[in-house]
């Protein structure tokens, strides 16, 4: 039987190049110019994270709901698969665009930045980047950001931060989302939050319900808070 | 997850940067860090097939080293190797998210063969 290819021995004698090349070079290339393209117009970017169908969507609409009078937001949605999301997004009265990856597992920043061409962020205040439900390949992709913002629903399980360090390493804020649930299922919000800052001190954990509105406030008071941060740099810089 | 791009990422690396001695070829050692979920076997698995479309690179191998997470402590300045995902100092046991390795995905290395 002969050998997988992977594995034959070179041939000969070699010369070798010793290298640094980074092989996500390319994404946090593009990052940057998404970055630079964003910086004149103080507009806080954020990514959002989770498992597919922990609320982010639904999150997003009732963030729109509960703030369109007074900050200007907009979404890029990234998924396989479909305009869902984002029908459902401008449902809410925020402007959107759906990224469809063709079946690929996370957002790069190259389809952020075409994705920009096509849409009007003049003005906004928050861009939302949603992510493609999915807790491990994102976290490798820098989409130009301030922030990353991760969810966790109670339906899924706490042991879900140790089982993906690197998401909730990255990220600045985890959303335990579906707080209407947890009467009923077995999940503590204590037992995530350690585990969470075991991996990660900084982290800040707020519980939410988009159906029921607990929490709903102090995600709001976040986000207006990040964004006056945001145009409060970009007056001084 | 995205092996097999990542594969193709590699090659197309590799021409930009060596694209006079591509057909030479012969070795590509890769550093990851444990954090980037990487795992050697299946980013083996993902070369292989991507040869398969490959055919000019049919000769080359791939190498690839994963280094475990180190953290430094904001407080004391040690160096802590992370086990189990516990990112506190080893010694004094304070919380810390400051990774100075195991993020990495590197090309550490090329080989060609020797055509003199």
């Amino acid at each position: 039987m002969s050998q997988p290819k992977s594995n034959r021995a070179p041939v000969g004698s070699v010369q070798c190049e010793n290298t640094t090349l980074n092989l996500l070079k390319a994404n946090d290339f593009v990052a940057k110019a998404i970055r630079d393209r964003l910086a004149p117009h103080d507009i806080l970017v954020l990514n959002i994270c989770s498992s597919p169908g922990s609320g982010k969507t639904t999150l997003l609409q009732e963030t729109g709901r509960r703030l369109k009078d007074t900050l200007k937001m907009g979404v890029l949605v990234g998924d396989p698969e479909t305009e869902r999301d984002a029908i459902r997004i401008r449902e809410a009265g925020i402007d959107c665009l759906q990224i469809v990856t063709g079946g690929m597992c996370h957002i790069e920043a190259q389809m952020v930045l075409q994705g920009l061409d096509h849409f009007n962020y003049e003005g906004l205040d928050v861009l939302f980047i949603e992510n493609v439900g999915n807790l491990v390949c994102p976290a490798a992709f820098d989409l130009g950001e301030d922030y990353r913002v991760t969810l966790i629903s109670s339906t899924e399980g706490d042991d879900k931060p140790k089982k993906y360090p690197r998401m909730f390493l990255t990220s600045e804020l985890m959303l335990v989302s579906k707080a209407d649930l947890l009467p009923y299922v077995p999940f503590s919000v204590e037992a995530v939050t350690q585990d969470a800052k075991d991996i990660n001190p900084d982290l800040e954990v707020i519980a939410i319900s988009s159906l029921n509105g607990a929490g709903m406030n102090e995600w709001c008071k976040w986000l207006e808070q990040k964004v006056a941060e945001k145009k409060k740099a970009g007056i001084e810089a | 997850m995205h092996e097999i791009s990542l594969v193709r990422n590699i090659f197309s690396t590799l021409e930009h940067e060596f694209p006079e001695r591509m057909d030479k070829v012969r070795g590509i050692y890769l550093t990851v860090g444990l954090l980037t979920n990487l795992h050697p076997l299946l980013m083996q698995s993902a070369f292989d097939a991507v040869l398969l479309d490959e055919p000019r690179y049919n000769k080359t191998s791939l190498h690839v080293k994963v280094l475990p997470i180190k953290i430094k402590c904001a407080a004391c300045g040690a160096e802590t190797e992370v086990q189990q995902y516990k990112f506190i100092c080893a010694e004094c046991k304070t919380p810390g998210n400051q990774v100075i390795q195991g993020e990495e995905m590197l090309i550490t290395q090329v080989e060609f063969e020797d055509t003199e």
